[in-house]
């Protein structure tokens, strides 16, 4: 199976995702939380590759499809955590969890060979 | 032979041929630049994107003997009549051009007349003040 394209990004943005519970509120306004999990989910992870190679940008596409869309889990290269001088564990998905794609990944043309993608990770166990 | 050039050398042409009484015309290249900086890097890199041309000129405003007038053929890209406005056809074949004795050193470009301005002033002498956008490639370069 196709891995993840090998490119650092551009940008990048991450948000930790949160541990599942649920808040119950009395009448007297007291609030029992119940934690349904020990692991993070929905961590969410968006990627911006600027201005690079059409056949770069294809890669995503590629590899869009060979995960079958949103249906299959993966892992990412180094590359894409690339900057990031923090515990590398902190950066990505939750341990025992995998990535898959959010939504579709966007391609935007910017002249004739060169294009910007944007890629869309979530959490997954 | 060394040479300083000047603005006597200096020679503007609207389809070949060379207009009466330019005072001034500059011409500007551009090119935008796409930034590849990628996470981790510390300093910028970048990709050239797309170019373009525009520029300026002012010409007195001329009568010839011929009672032919020198912007006619360059106002009249945008000065118009009638309600159909600025058309794709509506080009002009400009060529700047620096002379020293038969050299000839030229940049041709296809243009838009994109301002024009014209009026008069107690004491002034008239002139018409244009800009234009070039449209496609250089078709020469010799500078």
């Amino acid at each position: 199976m196709m891995a993840f394209p090998s490119l650092t990004p551009t940008g990048r943005q991450f948000t930790p995702g949160n541990f599942p519970s649920k808040a119950y509120n009395s009448q007297s306004g007291a609030e029992v939380r119940i934690l349904y999990g020990s692991r993070r989910v929905n961590a969410t992870l968006s990627l911006s590759y600027a201005n690079v190679q059409d056949a770069s940008a294809e890669s995503f596409l590629t590899d869009y499809i060979a995960q079958l869309g949103t249906f299959r889990t993966f892992t990412l290269p180094a590359n894409v955590f690339e900057g990031w001088s923090g515990s590398s564990s902190s950066l990505d998905a939750p341990p025992g969890t995998k990535w898959r794609y959010d939504s579709q990944p966007q391609v935007q043309a910017v002249r004739p060979g060169i294009s910007s993608v944007t890629v869309s990770l979530r959490a997954v166990a | 032979m060394a040479k300083v050039y000047s603005g006597r050398d200096g020679v503007m042409q609207l389809a070949g041929t060379t207009l009466a009484k330019v005072a001034s015309f500059s011409l500007q290249a551009s090119l935008e630049t796409l930034e590849t900086t990628t996470l981790g890097e510390n300093l910028r890199s970048y990709t050239p994107g797309i170019s373009g041309y525009t520029g300026t000129a002012s010409l007195l405003y001329y009568k010839d003997d011929n009672n032919a007038i020198n912007t006619t053929n360059l106002l009249n890209k945008i000065y118009k009549t009638g309600d159909a406005g600025v058309s794709n056809s509506d080009t002009v074949e400009l060529t700047f051009r620096w002379v020293d004795g038969s050299d000839n050193n030229d940049i041709k470009i296809t243009a838009y007349i994109t301002s024009a301005s014209i009026g008069a002033s107690t004491g002034g002498i008239v002139r018409a003040q244009i800009s234009f956008q070039g449209t496609g490639a250089l078709s020469t370069v010799t500078i």
